[in-house]
């Protein structure tokens, strides 16, 4: 606790609000995510969870609020400066370049990671500085043993976790993660369960999950979302125990906390 | 690695460009052991249009950006050498000097403006300023307006061009100087990042870089590459009108670049090389096979294009690879 | 510069921007909702203009002329769609720009052939050639007050046939989504065919109207398509509202500028050189406008939603 105390949360949001029209997308949100804390954010399809991590990382603007990284106001950026100030993010669908090989994938993050992408002479993928740049990207997830594969021949499970390797390629403080496991088999969710579990204590986390089993094994803390608002937030164990949510959300599967 | 070996390197990667780039080369040869001239003449012409074909190629083919105004920077280029003769200065470096500058300052301010739009938006705001800049040099009739103006074949001290041989290997040489450029650029961190941005924009902005940026870089080079085109144009056609300018030029790169291969090194310079020997050789095919139709030989060009676009994916270039993909 | 020319000069514009209405109507809904890049549809204009001049010397009717060349710039278009373009959909933007470029060629070159490299001229019938005081005192040609009316008549069909009908419900929802469509019973295939072919007309109907207001030539469209791209990058893509708002402003200004650039140029130069630069400058101030629109608004002033 001294220690969090010290360093402060990595984001916190305050007062965020954002709509369509009628449709009330975030509705005076507030949420903390410490320092390499995962951080899990659960809730219906369409309470608004993916509109919420698309204004944390800038293409979406809030109405109003205000959303602070390590303490410091970012709700002006684009998206590249929240990057570079130390937000990474997966995306629901993978969003990796498809017509390079991974290592390929690797050596441009690494080239954006040091500042040094404008650079027009030497050939950026036999560059021998960024291509062990790439490679320590890649075996952070362990598949630096495709690096030459062409992105289109990978298997779904290791195209999300190139994505993953990418996200985490900026050595960002805060990771968002926009559903992981989608449309992993079970397999590839428990490798990737075992990964995401070894980054706690490096980055705090924002996990967006539909997979109950995952959220509550990775989970410190768990935040609900219903409708744009937040319903509950706390422990597992006080998330699994709360009333409101199994009536709001997991209604009768109460299985989902065992 | 120095300079030297990355050069190396990267012709060791492009084989069939230094391959044509030999061929220009020792062209003047042939065509004097021949006794035409005018194929030198010809050969001229497909080194200009190629060296601005391979300047679109790097936004159209690399960067994925559909400009469709590039020939109003080869117009400028040119101008920039009609007017400054026009005011009595005659120094070529000088004109080539002037034509760079110029168009990397109109890229730069055409890229930032077209930038912001994408898809049919962007093609139509590229397609936008050059008729700007056409109706522009048509309406200034100090410059000749409609009609053009004629330019003295520049002073390139100390290269006299008297000999029209030494044009033409002035023209080679900016040539392999382009060439050389965009195959190191194309290879290095900021072509490397243009080519992720054509694929992939968001996760280029999620590794924290800024895809405008990288476009607009990628814009001015080429623009300035199809000044250079421009700037040497004028001095091996010795005029230049508005008509350099008019969109379907902007179309003819398009399809130079097509025909050869879009996004390869040697795919400009080939399709530059088919697009103009169809230009020579169609009207005489159509003389033998129906004389009073020799005119008419772009009845046949035009469904030509449109096979390539069914048919011939990749260009030329794809169509070689495939050929000796087969062979081994 | 007199108010009565000014109004004169107001009304040709009017004539102007709704040709080009009618062949920008067809054009942004092919672009818009096929997604497809087609530079030949100012070939239409010319096989209308064409077809019109030639069946009238054949007939020696004008108006029979123009009722026979419809169906004709009808199934062109229709030919069209299914011999060629149906096949280029799921290619990319350059590949559609260049595939139709080479049937611009390919039109101007067959009509070449066919009719000569010279421009025909088509008369009017005496019962068109009159003029009608718009003002006490203030004749106008009857002709273009008729191309006037028709181009209105014309918007308010596509507008009523977009707006009304279960087809234009489609075409509104961007038609290109194959299982949707599919599962709404509607044969998307069909539907785009026909939004080709009625685009087709639309672009002969303005060629028609052309013609015995301009030259009939080889390439006479293009000039024509640069400007209707115009308006319907202005109008935002898509958008057949967009489009007749766009079209009217493009043809006032262009034909304001016309007339009003020399004069104003004329207080500053030599009236010769002014009258050179004049309309060069009027045609740049429509690209000015676009680019204006386009910086401000990146697609356009009535983007269609979704």
């Amino acid at each position: 606790m001294s220690v969090q105390a010290r360093t402060g949360p990595v984001l916190s949001l305050a007062g965020l609000n954002k709509s369509y029209g009628a449709l009330q997308a975030t509705g005076d949100v507030a949420l903390e995510v410490a320092a390499g804390e995962i951080h899990a954010l659960i809730g219906p399809n369409g309470a608004g969870k993916t509109t919420l991590v698309r204004q944390i990382y800038g293409s979406e603007a809030p109405d109003s609020g205000s959303i602070r990284l390590r303490g410091e106001e970012i709700g002006h950026l684009s998206v590249p400066q929240r990057v570079r100030q130390g937000i990474g993010r997966s995306f629901q669908i993978s969003n990796v370049l498809a017509d390079f090989t991974v290592i390929e994938n690797a050596v441009i993050a690494e080239a954006a990671r040091t500042g040094d992408a404008f650079r027009f002479l030497r050939p950026a993928v036999s560059d021998p500085v960024l291509v062990e740049g790439a490679i320590k990207i890649l075996s952070r997830v362990g598949i630096e043993g495709r690096a030459d594969t062409p992105v289109s021949d990978l298997a779904h499970g290791e195209r999300r976790l190139l994505e993953l390797a990418l996200a985490l390629a900026s050595d960002p403080a805060l990771l968002l993660l926009d559903e992981p496991m989608a449309g992993a088999g079970p397999e590839e969710t428990q490798h990737m369960i075992g990964i995401i579990d070894r980054l706690r204590g490096d980055v705090g986390i924002l996990l967006i999950e539909h997979d109950m089993d995952a959220v509550f094994r990775l989970a410190d803390r768990v935040t609900v979302l219903v409708e744009g608002a937040v319903i509950a937030s706390g422990t597992p164990d006080e998330i699994a125990g709360d009333a409101a949510v199994r009536a709001a959300y997991l209604g009768s599967d109460d299985d989902a906390a065992a | 690695m120095g300079v030297f070996s990355i050069l190396r390197d990267g012709l060791a990667r492009n084989r069939l460009l230094g391959l044509i780039l030999a061929g220009f080369a020792l062209f003047p040869v042939l065509s004097g052991i021949m006794d035409e001239p005018f194929w030198n003449d010809l050969a001229m012409r497909i080194m200009l249009l190629g060296m601005a074909a391979m300047g679109l190629n790097l936004v159209l083919g690399y960067g994925g950006m559909v400009s469709f105004g590039h020939a109003a920077f080869v117009g400028i280029g040119a101008y920039c050498v009609g007017i400054s003769q026009f005011y009595g200065f005659d120094n070529g470096w000088a004109h080539i000097a002037i034509s760079l500058a110029a168009c990397g300052l109109l890229g730069l301010v055409i890229g930032f403006l077209s930038l912001r739009t994408t898809g049919i938006y962007f093609i139509m705001i590229t397609l936008a300023f050059a008729q700007m800049l056409y109706f522009l040099f048509v309406s200034l009739e100090t410059y000749g307006g409609d009609d053009g103006m004629s330019i003295d074949r520049a002073d390139f001290m100390p290269i006299d061009l008297w000999d029209p041989l030494r044009l033409y290997y002035l023209i080679w040489a900016g040539l392999v100087i382009v060439s050389l450029l965009l195959m190191v650029i194309v290879r290095s961190r900021f072509g490397v990042v243009l080519e992720a941005i054509r694929g992939n924009e968001s996760r280029v902005e999620a590794m924290g870089l800024v895809p405008l940026h990288f476009k607009i870089t990628g814009y001015v080079i080429s623009a300035m590459i199809c000044g250079l085109a421009g700037a040497l144009f004028a001095s091996w056609q010795e005029y230049v009108s508005p008509d350099i300018m008019h969109w379907s030029r902007s179309g003819e790169l398009m399809i130079i670049i097509i025909l050869g291969g879009i996004g390869t090194m040697a795919g400009p310079l080939i399709g530059a090389v088919a697009f103009l020997l169809l230009e020579e050789w169609l009207p005489e095919l159509m003389h033998l096979v129906a004389p009073a139709y020799a005119e008419n030989w772009m009845i046949i060009f035009g469904p030509v294009l449109i096979g390539v676009v069914l048919f011939a994916r990749g260009g030329l270039v794809g169509l070689l690879a495939r050929i000796g993909g087969r062979r081994s | 510069m007199s108010f009565i020319l000014l109004l004169e000069q107001i009304f040709n514009g009017l004539q102007f921007g709704v040709t080009l209405f009618l062949i920008a109507a067809g054009l942004t809904l092919i672009l818009g909702i096929m997604d497809f890049v087609f530079l030949a549809h100012g070939a239409q204009v010319m096989i209308g203009a064409y077809a019109a001049a030639s069946l009238t010397a054949l007939t020696g009717h004008f108006y029979l002329g123009i009722l026979l060349a419809i169906p004709i710039t009808f199934a062109s278009g229709y030919l069209l769609e299914y011999l060629l373009i149906r096949h280029l959909y799921r290619r990319n933007h350059m590949d559609q720009v260049l595939a139709t470029f080479g049937l611009i060629l390919f039109f101007n070159e067959l009509i070449r052939i066919g009719f000569g490299p010279a421009a025909l001229f088509s008369s009017l019938p005496p019962s068109l050639s009159g003029f009608v005081n718009i003002l006490p005192d203030t004749p106008y040609p009857l002709f273009r007050l008729l191309v006037i009316a028709v181009g209105l008549a014309c918007a308010l069909g596509i507008h009523l046939l977009v707006s009304r009908t279960r087809m234009g419900a489609m075409v509104r929802a961007g038609a290109n989504n194959e299982t949707m469509t599919a599962a709404l019973g509607v044969n998307i295939r069909v539907l785009r065919r026909l939004v080709f072919a009625a685009g087709a007309c639309l672009a002969g109907v303005a060629g028609m109207m052309l013609g015995p207001l301009t030259a009939v030539e080889p390439g006479m469209g293009e000039p024509l398509l640069i400007l209707s791209l115009v308006v319907i990058i202005i109008g935002g893509i898509g958008s057949v509202r967009g489009a007749f708002i766009a079209a009217i402003l493009i043809g006032i200004v262009d034909t304001m500028g016309r007339v009003l650039l020399p004069v104003i140029l004329r207080s500053f130069m030599g009236q010769a050189a002014a009258d050179g630069a004049g309309p060069a400058l009027a045609s740049m101030m429509v690209y000015i406008l676009m680019s204006l629109v386009l910086v401000i608004r990146p697609t356009g002033l009535f983007p269609p939603k979704g």
